[in-house]
C-alpha cells in the first residue's frame, strides 16, 4: 500500500504555517559560558593567590624591593659616615641627647709636690687618700685626680664595669703616668653613658701597692664643640643636642646599621636577580638549540654542559679576578657576576633540553612541523611556552642561590670592597662582636635569611601552581 | 677479672642511663685532660700563636715568630735573664775596649747533637749575614761590626769582616767605631752561631723544616706541621738545662681567630693569652665581664703608615703625605676607633720608652708635632697636585694585615682622608705573611707597619729610614737623614748621638716620612699556675724559658 502525501498529512493533521519556517530569533543567552574564562596565566595566578606562603613571600620580595629602592631616600644617614661616639650602640628608636663640652686636650692635669717615702717608715705603699673628678665626666672624657702617696713612683689607673672584687678584678688596665708627680689621668677610652669604677693604685717601680682605691663614676652622654659645630649642631658649651638615632644600632666604627643593609641590599639583591636572570636566558638557549636540534649535536653540547659543571666555582671567581685585574681594595662584584653566570647555566640548559626533548615528541608539534611550521616559529609558538613554567621555578630557585653565594663570597673578603658594604660583609664584620654586640650580625643575616627564604617559598607555590598536572586534580 | 667486667655488665644493665652520662662526660673529658693549658706534673705549656714563623733562619729571619722561637731554641754569646738582666750566655766573660771587644765562650756551651759551640761557629754566622749574596734583611744590625757595610755592598771579601776566632772558645771582634750599644746586640738572632757544616749540609733547607735544625738554646724545636701546630721540648744538651723549668711548650693552635683563641683560654687549654700581640677589644670586653685579672705590658711595638718613597708612587709627593699628617688625629684612631686599654697614641719615631741620654728620650727630645689643621691639609694637598700636574689624586691603597686592630685601623684613615681631603683610599687587606711581603717587595702605597725594637738605643728605630737599610720597605733616601745615622753609628759620645736622634725625629715629622699611629700595649690573660713569664719591648716581646706551672 503506498500511502499519499495529502492521506499523511490529513492523518497526522499538522497544522504547519509559513511562520514556522523562518529563522528563529537569536538567542544570545543560550550559549552563554557561565564561569569566565581562564587562561592558562589567569589560572596560575589564582592558584598561587590561594597559596597563602607563596603569596605572602611575594609580598615580602615586593618589599623588600621598596626596601632597596626607596629606602635610602627616606633615610638619608649616610651608610659610610663613622660617628666615632656611637660605636656598636644597640638598636634604638629614640634620638639621644648629648651635652656639649668643651675638646679634650685642654686640661693641664694636676701635678704634686713630690712624696718620697721616708727612709725610717719602712712601711708598704698606701692607698691614695682620695680619687676625684674634675669637671663633668661625660662620654667625652673623664678627668681623675687624687692625692700623692708616699713613696709612689707612678700610678697605674684601672676601669671596671662593676664594683670591683679584689684587687684581682680591677679591670682595664686604661694606662700608668710617667712621673711620680703627674696626679692626674684623663680618660677618653671608648666611653659610654654608664657608671664606671676607676682605681687607682700606687707603684714604686716594681711593685703595686697591695690597696687601690675605687671611685664609682657615672658619665653623660657628650659630643665635643668642635664636633657639634661639624655636625651644624647648637655649639654653645653645656648645650643639649639631639644625635641621630640608629634603629638598627651602629658598627664598630658607629656607622649606622640601618643605611649600612639598604646600602648591602642593593648589591645583594643586584647580583641575586640580575646573575640568575642571564644565567637562566643563556641555559634557556643553550638547552634549546640542543633539545631542538638533537643528534650529534646535542651529543656535544651536552658533553661540553658536562665540562662546565666540573668546574671549580671558587677558583674561577679567583681566576677572573685576576684576569680583570681587580687589585686588592677593589670590589670584586663583577668577576663575580661573570664567575656566576659563565658557570651557574649548565642547570638550567640540562633542564630546558629535557623539556624540549619531551614537547618536540608530542603530536601538536609533530603536526605543525609536518604542516611546514618553520623551526622559529615551532620553538616561539609551541616549545618555549610550555617551557616556562620550568624556566619561572629555576629562576626563583637561582635567586636565593646567588644572593646566598654573594653572601658567602663577601664573607670571606672577595665580595665588595670597604666602606661598601653587602650582607655578607656586614655578617662577616658582625661575627667579630658577636657576644658583645649581637645586633651587628643579626640583622644582615636576618635580611639574608628573609630573602632567600621568601624566594624559596614563591618559587615552591609557582612550581605548584605552574604543574597541570596538579591543575586537573582539583 | 672476670668479676670486674661481670660488675660492669650489671652496672650497664641496671643502670644503663647513668652509665651512658659516665661516658659522655669521659669522652669529653678526655680530650681536656689531654689539651691543658697548664700541666704541672709534665711543666708543659700550651700557647696559641696568630701566625707562623716566616724563616726560622737566624740569619735572615725577621718576623716575630721567627724570634720568639729562636729567642727560645737558640743563643748568642749574651743573653736575657729571668729579671731581663744582660748576662753571659755562649760567652763565659767578654771585655770591651775601644773598638775591640773579646768573648772567651763556655766549654760546655753544646750543640744539640752533643759537638761544641765554638768561636769559629760566630765567626760563620756573622759572614753569612753581610754576604751580599744571602741578601738578609737585617745585615745592616752587623754593620757596627768593622767592614760588615763594605762587605754588604760587594766591596769586599766576606772575611773582611771584623772579627775572628783566636782559637776555638775565643772570639775577637773589631768594630767600626766605639759603639755603647754593642753589647746588647750580643742577644740579638742575627748575632747568633750557625754551624758550618751542618748549614752547608742543607742545601739551602737551613731551618726550613724540623730536620734541617740544630739548637744551642734552652728549648729545641721538635714538630713543626707547617700551618698548624709547632712544639718545643726542652733541650738537655743546653749547659743551663739545670734552671729550666719547663719540658714542652706547645703551640697546637695557630689561628687568626682571636675569638676562638679566646674560648680555648676560657676552657683552660691556653696558658696564656695573648702574649705576643695583646688581646683585641672584643676579647677584653669578655675577660671583663668574666672578671679575669688583666695584666698589660708595652709589648715596644710602634704602629705606623709607611708611605711608599719609590718616585714612580703618588706617596713620594711630600706635600701629599703632608696633608694627611695634618689631618691625622692619632688620639682620635687610637681612643675611639680602636679602644684597646693602654695603647698610646703614636706622635713621633721614638717611641715614649726608649732612653736617652739621663732620662726618657722624649722627656729630653719633647716631639714639635705637627698641628692637626685642616684648612692647611687642603693647602698641602692643592699644592701636592699642582706639583704632580693633575686635577685628581688617583686612588691610593693601604695595605694592613687581617688583624681587627689594622682593618679598623685601615678603615678609619681610609674614611677620615676621604670626609676631609676627599681622597679615595682602597684597603688591601692581606695575612700577616703576604703583607710583609708585599711592604718588602714595595708593592704599596701605604702601609699600616709596625717596628719593634732590637735593641735597647733609639737608633733602633732611628736607623729605620737610613737609604741602606733593608726594612725601609719605602726606599725613603735622604743624604740629610743619613748623615744623622752615620753621626749617631760614629761615635760614643751620648750627647752627640741623642742629638742626631733627636734631629731624626724632627726630620721624621717634617717631612711626614711616617704618621706614627700607636705604641702597642699587650693586655693579656693568663692561667694563674703560670708563673715566671718575662715581658719585655724587646724581641719577641714575651719569653717562657724562665716560666714555670706551680700548683
Amino acid at each position: 500500500m503506498s500511502l499519499v502525501p495529502s492521506e499523511l498529512s490529513s492523518k497526522l493533521s499538522i497544522a504547519v504555517s509559513a511562520a514556522d519556517f523562518a529563522p528563529a530569533p537569536h538567542q544570545a543567552q543560550r550559549e552563554r559560558i557561565v564561569r569566565p574564562s581562564l587562561s592558562y596565566w589567569q589560572d596560575v595566578w589564582q592558584r598561587l593567590c590561594k597559596n597563602r606562603r607563596a603569596l605572602s613571600s611575594l609580598y615580602i620580595v615586593i618589599a623588600l624591593l621598596v626596601f632597596t629602592l626607596v629606602g635610602p631616600w627616606l633615610w638619608t644617614q649616610a651608610p659610610a659616615l663613622q660617628d666615632l661616639d656611637a660605636i656598636s650602640q644597640g638598636p634604638s628608636w629614640s634620638s639621644s641627647s648629648a651635652l656639649v663640652v668643651e675638646d679634650p686636650g685642654t686640661w693641664p692635669g694636676v701635678q704634686g709636690a713630690l712624696r718620697p717615702r721616708e727612709e725610717a717608715d719602712g712601711q708598704t705603699l698606701g692607698a691614695t687618700a682620695s680619687l676625684a673628678v674634675a669637671g663633668l665626666p661625660s662620654t667625652q672624657y673623664v678627668r681623675l685626680y687624687w692625692e700623692a702617696v708616699n713613696g709612689a713612683q707612678h700610678y697605674l689607673i684601672y676601669r671596671n664595669d662593676h664594683a670591683p672584687e679584689s684587687n684581682q678584678d680591677l679591670g682595664l688596665p686604661l694606662g700608668a703616668t710617667l712621673t711620680p708627680d703627674t696626679l692626674s689621668f684623663e680618660d677618653r677610652l671608648q666611653l659610654r653613658p654608664q657608671t664606671y669604677w676607676y682605681s687607682v693604685i700606687a707603684s714604686d717601680g716594681f711593685e703595686e701597692a697591695a690597696l687601690s682605691t675605687t671611685a664609682a663614676i657615672t658619665l653623660q652622654r657628650a659630643i665635643t664643640a668642635s664636633q657639634a659645630r661639624e655636625r651644624g649642631l647648637d655649639d654653645t658649651l653645656g648645650a643639649a643636642v639631639a644625635l641621630p638615632a640608629h634603629p638598627f644600632g651602629t658598627d664598630y666604627l658607629g656607622r649606622d646599621l640601618l643605611a649600612r643593609v639598604m646600602e648591602g641590599a642593593r648589591v645583594s639583591l643586584f647580583i641575586g636577580i640580575v646573575a640568575p636572570l642571564l644565567f637562566v636566558s643563556l641555559g634557556i638557549i643553550y638547552g634549546g638549540i640542543a633539545g631542538y636540534f638533537g643528534g650529534n649535536l646535542d651529543i656535544l653540547m651536552m658533553r661540553v654542559v658536562d665540562f662546565v659543571i666540573a668546574l671549580p666555582f671558587l677558583l674561577f671567581m679567583i681566576l677572573f679576578r685576576i684576569g680583570f685585574g681587580i687589585g686588592p681594595g677593589e670590589s670584586g662584584i663583577i668577576p663575580m657576576l661573570l664567575a656566576l653566570v659563565l658557570l651557574s647555566w649548565p642547570d638550567t640548559a640540562r633542564l630546558i633540553r629535557g623539556q624540549i626533548l619531551q614537547i618536540r615528541g608530542e603530536a601538536y608539534v609533530q603536526a605543525a612541523r609536518v604542516l611546514g611550521a618553520h623551526p622559529l616559529y615551532l620553538i616561539f609558538r609551541h616549545l618555549v611556552p610550555n617551557t616556562l613554567g620550568p624556566i619561572l621555578v629555576t629562576l626563583t630557585f637561582a635567586i636565593p642561590m646567588a644572593i646566598f653565594t654573594e653572601a658567602f663570597l663577601s664573607f670571606i673578603g672577595m665580595g665588595v670592597s670597604p666602606p661598601t658594604s653587602s650582607w655578607g660583609s656586614l655578617s662577616n664584620e658582625g661575627i667579630r662582636t658577636m657576644l658583645s654586640s649581637p645586633h651587628e650580625l643579626l640583622f644582615p643575616a636576618f635580611f639574608i635569611s628573609l630573602t632567600v627564604l621568601a624566594f624559596n617559598l614563591l618559587g615552591d607555590g609557582l612550581r605548584d601552581a605552574l604543574d597541570s598536572r596538579l591543575r586537573s586534580r582539583e | 677479672m672476670r668479676r670486674a667486667i661481670a660488675s660492669l655488665l650489671h652496672t650497664l644493665r641496671c643502670y644503663p642511663q647513668r652509665c651512658l652520662v659516665s661516658l659522655l662526660l669521659l669522652i669529653c673529658a678526655l680530650p681536656a685532660l689531654a689539651q691543658n693549658g697548664v700541666d704541672y706534673a709534665t711543666q708543659t705549656v700550651r700557647i696559641a700563636l696568630t701566625g707562623e714563623p716566616r724563616n726560622l733562619n737566624s740569619i735572615r729571619a725577621t718576623d716575630q715568630f721567627s724570634i720568639f722561637f729562636l729567642e727560645h731554641s737558640m743563643e748568642g754569646l749574651l743573653r736575657r735573664d729571668a729579671h731581663f738582666e744582660l748576662v753571659g750566655g755562649v760567652a763565659e766573660r767578654w771585655e770591651m775596649e775601644g773598638t775591640t771587644a773579646r768573648f772567651w765562650l763556655r766549654h760546655d756551651a753544646l750543640w744539640s747533637d752533643g759537638v761544641a759551640v765554638t768561636a769559629q761557629d760566630f765567626v760563620f754566622a756573622w759572614r753569612q749575614v753581610v754576604n751580599p749574596d744571602v741578601a738578609s734583611e737585617y745585615a745592616s744590625i752587623m754593620y757596627p761590626v768593622k767592614n760588615a757595610e763594605a762587605i754588604n755592598q760587594g766591596k769586599l771579601p766576606l772575611e773582611a769582616l771584623g772579627v775572628t776566632a783566636l782559637d776555638d772558645y775565643t772570639l775577637e771582634v773589631q768594630l767600626e767605631a766605639p759603639t755603647g750599644y754593642f753589647l746588647t746586640l750580643m742577644s740579638f738572632m742575627v748575632y747568633y752561631p750557625v754551624r758550618e757544616d751542618f748549614y752547608l749540609a742543607q742545601n739551602g733547607r737551613y731551618f726550613a723544616d724540623v730536620k734541617n735544625m740544630i739548637f744551642n738554646g734552652p728549648f729545641k724545636i721538635t714538630s713543626w706541621v707547617h700551618g698548624a701546630s709547632l712544639r718545643m721540648e726542652k733541650n738537655l744538651t743546653y749547659w743551663d738545662a739545670a734552671n729550666i723549668t719547663l719540658n714542652v711548650i706547645d703551640i697546637p693552635y695557630i689561628t687568626n681567630d682571636s675569638r676562638a683563641r679566646f674560648n680555648l683560654l676560657k676552657e683552660g687549654k691556653l696558658a696564656i693569652e695573648n702574649g705576643l700581640q695583646g688581646l683585641e677589644a672584643e676579647q677584653l670586653r669578655d675577660a671583663l665581664a668574666n672578671r679575669m685579672r688583666i695584666r698589660s705590658h708595652s709589648d715596644g711595638g710602634l704602629f705606623y703608615i709607611e708611605f711608599n718613597h719609590r718616585p714612580e708612587r703618588i706617596t713620594h709627593n711630600m706635600n701629599l703625605r703632608k696633608a694627611m699628617q695634618a689631618v691625622l688625629d692619632s688620639q682620635e684612631l687610637v681612643y675611639k676607633a680602636i679602644g684597646i686599654a693602654g695603647y698610646i697614641p703614636g706622635q713621633s719615631l721614638i717611641p715614649t720608652y726608649m732612653n736617652g741620654v739621663h732620662d726618657k728620650f722624649r722627656v729630653e727630645y719633647p716631639v714639635q708635632m705637627a698641628p692637626l689643621d685642616p684648612v692647611k691639609a687642603r693647602e698641602y694637598l692643592a699644592l701636592a697636585k699642582q706639583e704632580l700636574g693633575i686635577d685628581k689624586i688617583p686612588p691610593i691603597a693601604i695595605l694592613c694585615d687581617d688583624r681587627e686592630v689594622a682593618i679598623v685601623a685601615a678603615q678609619y684613615l681610609q674614611s677620615l682622608f676621604k670626609r676631609t681631603l676627599d681622597l679615595d683610599i682602597k684597603v688591601d687587606v692581606q695575612t700577616f705573611k703576604l703583607r710583609l711581603d708585599k711592604a718588602h717587595n714595595g708593592s704599596f702605597d701605604m702601609a699600616v707597619y709596625a717596628w719593634a725594637p732590637d735593641y735597647d738605643d733609639p737608633i733602633t728605630f732611628a736607623d729605620l729610614f737610613a737609604s741602606w737599610n733593608a726594612n725601609n720597605n719605602g726606599r725613603y733616601s735622604n743624604p740629610v737623614y743619613d748623615a744623622y745615622v752615620r753621626t749617631v753609628q760614629g761615635t760614643d759620645n751620648q750627647q752627640i748621638r741623642m742629638d742626631a736622634i733627636g734631629k731624626i725625629q724632627q726630620l721624621v715629622i717634617d717631612e711626614a716620612i711616617i704618621l706614627p699611629l700607636y705604641e702597642r700595649t699587650a693586655n693579656t690573660v693568663q692561667d694563674p699556675r703560670l708563673e715566671g713569664v718575662v715581658f719585655s719591648q724587646l724581641g719577641a716581646g714575651m719569653s717562657l724559658t724562665y716560666a714555670r706551672v706551680v700548683q
